[in-house]
């Protein structure tokens, strides 16, 4: 209470008061989040004071939407964020194996425990869950023609708590084709690689994989063709618009002659690269081969004049990732300036044609040979559910990148929680001298909630179920749990996969910050920021 | 074409463009509208220069600003962010088409429309009858006036569903939002730096010849670094496109920090602040005064300091007179307008003011509204002095003859002056000859109908030209170099406008000799006002920046301060401060040469 001395307005939580406060918390933050997981669970919508929507199952999403004020839920909420940012996945999951970990250290205090010998014991089960995932994954070889079948199942398993089936199981397909589209053998995968486009068009399930490139524009000229066949790609950043000099010529000529002679020879310079570009296309294009100029900075409308009565289609102002993507797509070279010009640098694509929605134009560069960038291109009726199969297409993606990293995965539907329980119950507990074993049994009784919300979630027994499926893995067999009658099923046989770095990442963080909460006997308040004004 | 892209960062930046985009649709308004003055309709500004032509995808065309606000979650209040025009109709919102299980809702309360929104909702939809709940005008003002809480309360403005952009600050709250270290990493966090990034490259991707980017921020919070990040990632991408850059001071920004700390924190914020903005645009302009009440600008005015939704409406005036000369169309090099002189694109105005001589790169904004009129001898001996700053920090009678000076007056009477009665009417004459009339007597009737309104003119260009040269000759200290812009049309008032003029200000902004009605708040009537603002190259900034000099010396450079903490915490190392204080030797070497400010002076 020294405090008090030295500030007066100082506000102090102690022990029990303070750790309840962090366990409530924990707990507040795991019931907002706990219907959400599984196939089964509940989407959310959210409607703003304006009246937008936003639709999400995502834990991630929905931390980042909800305006958090208490500040352990914040550190909670960090951690789980921070999972994201890993793996990928699993934020739900983090959030409320934290929540759990806290409930059951709560009911060890209670009975008298310090919470130094609880957090003693998180540790060593801790410890022990990571070297039984170590032994429990299974692992997947990577080599030169990786297992499609074994991606599908992860990318389903993710996919399908986030979206129904048959658009999961559809995007699915699309996710998978596309990480195999841009892996490359001894590197590491670039998501980035993967464009994702979308357009408020048609329906959910028109979203398909496009093998090259969709960009968000078009060209600029009315005489450019709109689709064109077996055509060279330029891609560059060469500048091919008028510029001003740097000093400022307007204000030293003297009448209207000087003025155009100055802008007309700044004007020839500029004539002069699309020229060269324009000799290029005469030189490589035999037949009914087309040219087209996709370039980052600029084209002003002589130069777009000019190239079109070339019969050359351009592009101004692309993204600066798709001239990466398009060498990648196309084949060629990304040229920065014009004196570099040689016909291999030009990428081939067999299609490039426009696609118009009101002022939006969208210009598709299909039909590639040997791509290793692409495109899914998002279609859905409106805004809110493109952004709910936007994040689920990333997320689908970020689980068969992890699965080719990992070379491993973890059986699913909360096989691997009942494992581990029972390894630790039946086995570590009776390593561990003194009562630091309360510590793992919570632990272990922590890991059931995985298995138990998803139960809960699909209107299950939590009872019932937990004990036929410890039942079944004391009897050696790996169960997880069937969501729809609620009876034991192989996993394996399901093609139920979880990521190896997803688990390994809720195992690792929870219990630190869990701990962390645990550890704090007094909270202080003081300073004018922290006080809310009321 | 020469299009300019205009971003709004922060809440202030917000408020003062809200008001700068209301002028700009009363503008349009103004220019079809057969009832409405000569001045408007005859204005020749290239609205392109601002607003792009769009298409939704039902084919129904559109006018949009070409504009990226940014502002905080929540901070628009009523509005959608996606506007009101690319909507479609919400039938799909109630069925969840991706989702075959369980749904929970979660609504928040919807916001309330105040008045004037109701009103502008409804015009839209056809009401049958009952002319009882007719909102009459003045209650729009009044409500207006008791009560802004977002810039979107008093915006009329159509906008595109790119313009408006929310940063998502899961954990920021406004309040602890405050200084420039959180604003830089807060764009990082989810990819909203490349989505602002994209953004911007749809609105510059349209544009044939784009001129420049205005950039308001309001660089008082968090938001300086947002806008900092922001223009980094253009430096990279559009080497190319100057930056005229306007950082703005919101009133409440200038309250006393409560501690030390805070004290110390927020001059440093300051100091950091506009060094790095500064050092990303071609021309920055420093806006906002502590107390604009009580400044010598409000001589006719009435401004109550606390409301944002006063003081943003100064301040955008003035930035609609400086941006005036950028949206003038030139009509060749010898062929003169008869409503517009002076034109020049952003990246001229901007050379002017910095490219001749001293390379200073800040300027000193000045206005005067609403500016008197040109008879007798008062404007020409007043109009220069009348100019009062819109800068904070700057130095009263500076004696500098480097100084350059980018003068624009717009819609100056000229109180039934001959001449500009000739123009007018030669000018009506055409105007309506072109539309079919034949028959002097009614030509005649009707010239003379539209220029018979209390014997109140624009002054024609050459008469304010003439005016202002005069004055910079009698001037005691005449600075090296001045450009002047003049526009026949003054400032449009909008309905949605704070009541700010005082009862000496009439309906088209003259200078009234007694108030014109007994009532106080008589100022709903006015309809337009001139206005002049000057930007400045000039000494008088100084003081500015060595305050903010001594600030980084102080607390940040210092062995042992506490403010070497806090930059730490920002993310400045010590070196990266100490560039911090040489960028500001170097912006007061380029006013003042003879001082040594160099850094090793200790």
């Amino acid at each position: 209470m020294s405090l008090r001395v030295l500030n007066p307005n100082a506000e102090v939580l102690n022990k029990s008061a303070a750790l309840h406060m962090n366990i409530n918390a924990a707990k507040g933050l795991q019931d907002v989040l706990k219907s959400n997981l599984g196939p089964k669970g509940t989407i959310k919508m959210l409607v703003g004071g304006a009246g937008d929507i936003k639709l999400t199952k995502d834990g991630n999403t929905l931390l980042k939407e909800m305006q958090i004020q208490n500040p352990t839920a914040i550190m909670i909420a960090r951690t789980a964020v921070a999972q994201d940012d890993i793996s990928g996945d699993g934020t739900t999951s983090t959030v409320i194996f934290i929540g759990e970990l806290m409930k059951q250290a709560e009911r060890c205090i209670d009975e008298g425990m310090h919470p130094r010998v609880v957090v003693d014991g998180f540790e060593i089960a801790k410890r022990a869950t990571l070297e039984f995932l170590e032994k429990f994954k299974t692992r997947v070889v990577m080599g030169d023609g990786p297992d499609r079948e074994m991606l599908k199942m992860v990318a389903r398993t993710t996919l399908r708590t986030k979206l129904y089936e048959s658009l999961a199981d559809q995007l699915t397909d699309i996710v998978v084709n596309a990480v195999l589209c841009i892996r490359k053998p001894e590197e590491a995968i670039d998501l980035f690689m993967v464009e994702i486009m979308h357009m408020r068009h048609k329906f959910d399930v028109d979203t398909r994989l496009v093998e090259g490139l969709v960009l968000d524009h078009g060209s600029r000229h009315p005489d450019m063709k709109r689709r064109a066949e077996n055509c060279h790609i330029l891609t560059c950043n060469v500048s091919l618009e008028y510029e001003k000099s740097e000093i400022n010529s307007g204000f030293f000529y003297s009448n209207a002659e000087q003025r155009e002679a100055m802008v007309a020879a700044e004007r020839r310079s500029v004539d002069e690269r699309v020229k060269k570009i324009i000799a290029l296309k005469n030189k490589v294009c035999k037949g009914d081969e087309n040219f087209v100029i996709i370039n980052q900075k600029g084209i002003d409308p002589p130069s777009l004049d000019l190239l079109a009565r070339a019969g050359i289609v351009a592009l101004r102002r692309a993204k600066r990732r798709n001239m990466e993507r398009l060498v990648l797509a196309c084949g060629g070279e990304a040229v920065n300036s014009v004196d570099d010009l040689a016909p291999d640098c030009l990428g081939w694509a067999g299609l490039v044609y426009e696609h118009v929605l009101g002022e939006e134009k969208y210009t598709f560069v299909e039909n590639v040979k040997h791509p290793n960038s692409c495109t899914i291109l998002i279609k859905g009726p409106n805004d809110h559910t493109i952004a709910q199969i936007k994040d689920a297409v990333r997320d689908g993606l970020r689980s068969v990148k992890n699965t080719i990293e990992d070379e491993a995965v973890v059986r699913g539907a909360g096989a691997f929680e009942v494992a581990a329980r029972q390894h630790l119950v039946n086995q570590v507990k009776k390593t561990v001298k003194g009562r630091a074993q309360l510590g793992v049994q919570a632990f272990a009784d922590a890991l059931l909630i995985v298995p138990k919300t998803l139960a809960e979630n699909s209107g299950l027994d939590t009872q019932d179920v937990i004990i036929s499926l410890t039942g079944e893995h004391d009897n050696g067999n790996v169960v997880g749990l069937n969501q729809h009658t609620g009876d034991p099923i192989d996993p394996q046989m399901e093609g139920i996969f979880d990521n190896y770095a997803v688990k390994r990442q809720i195992i690792n963080s929870g219990p630190v910050i869990a701990s962390q909460l645990l550890l704090v006997d007094e909270v202080i308040r003081a300073g004018r920021n922290m006080r809310k004004p009321t | 074409m020469k299009e300019l892209v205009t971003f709004q960062v922060g809440s202030y930046a917000n408020f003062i463009g809200s008001h700068f985009w209301n002028f700009q649709d009363e503008l349009l308004g103004l220019s079809e509208d057969p009832q409405s003055n000569l001045a408007f309709k005859n204005q020749n500004l290239d609205m392109d220069a601002l607003y792009r032509t769009g298409e939704t995808q039902q084919g129904i065309p559109t006018y949009t600003p070409r504009l990226i606000s940014v502002d905080f979650q929540g901070s628009l209040g009523s509005m959608n962010k996606h506007g009101t025009l690319y909507n479609q109709t919400s039938s799909h919102s109630s069925s969840i088409p991706t989702w075959t299980g369980n749904v929970s809702t979660q609504k928040s309360e919807p916001y309330k429309k105040n008045l004037f929104l109701k009103r502008l909702y409804d015009e839209g939809k056809e009401i049958v009858g009952d002319s009882q709940s007719e909102i009459l005008d003045t209650d729009v003002v009044n409500s207006l006036e008791d009560g802004v809480d977002f810039w979107t309360d008093y915006s009329k403005v159509h906008y595109h569903p790119q313009s408006l952009f929310e940063l998502n600050g899961s954990w920021i709250n406004s309040q602890d939002f405050n200084n420039f270290g959180i604003g830089r990493n807060a764009l990082s966090e989810g990819l909203q730096g490349d989505e602002i990034n994209e953004r911007f490259r749809f609105f510059i991707e349209e544009c044939d010849h784009v001129q420049g980017i205005q950039f308001i921020v309001d660089d008082s919070g968090g938001f300086s670094g947002v806008g900092a990040s922001i223009l980094e990632n253009i430096a990279d991408d559009y080497t190319n496109v100057p930056v005229l850059l306007y950082s703005v001071h919101g009133p409440d920004s200038f309250q006393n920090p409560k501690n030390r700390k805070q004290n110390i924190s927020s001059k440093l914020h300051d100091a950091v602040s506009f060094s790095a903005l500064s050092s990303l645009c071609k021309l920055i302009i420093p806006i906002g005064l502590p107390s604009l009440s009580e400044s010598g600008f409000c001589k006719y005015l009435n401004i109550q300091d606390k409301k944002m939704y006063h003081s943003s409406a100064v301040y955008a005036s003035a930035i609609h007179s400086i941006s005036l000369p950028f949206r003038m169309n030139r009509i060749g090099p010898s062929g003169e307008s008869l409503s517009e002189y002076g034109a020049m694109d952003l990246y001229e105005g901007v050379q002017m003011l910095v490219g001749q001589g001293r390379q200073n790169t800040v300027a000193i904004l000045d206005a005067v509204m609403p500016v008197p009129s040109l008879t007798g001898r008062v404007f020409k001996q007043s109009l220069l002095e009348s100019f009062q700053p819109l800068t904070p920090e700057t130095k009263h009678d500076v004696e500098d003859l480097q100084a350059i000076e980018s003068v624009v007056v717009q819609g100056v009477l000229g109180s039934g002056l001959i001449k500009s009665c000739v123009i007018d009417a030669a000018y009506g004459c055409v105007r309506y000859m072109r539309q079919g009339w034949t028959r002097p007597d009614k030509l005649f009737r009707a010239i003379f109908d539209d220029n018979d309104e209390k014997g109140v003119h624009e002054a024609s260009l050459s008469e304010v030209r003439e005016a202002v040269e005069a004055a910079y000759e009698k001037a005691t200290t005449r600075p090296r170099f001045s450009h002047l812009s003049v526009s026949r049309c003054p400032i449009p008032i909008p309905l949605p406008f704070p009541l700010i003029f005082g009862t000496h200000v009439g309906k088209r902004g003259e200078i009234l000799s007694q108030p014109e009605s007994e009532s106080e708040s008589e100022s709903h009537d006015v309809e337009s006002v001139p206005m002049a603002a000057r930007l400045r190259s000039s000494t008088a900034i100084l003081p500015f920046l060595e305050n903010k000099l001594g600030n980084i010396r102080k607390f940040g450079l210092e062995r042992g301060s506490i403010g070497a903490e806090v930059l730490r915490n920002w993310g400045f190392g010590r070196e990266e401060v100490e560039e911090i204080g040489e960028n500001y030797s170097k912006l007061v070497l380029a006013l003042d040469p003879h001082q040594d400010y160099s850094s090793d002076s200790d």
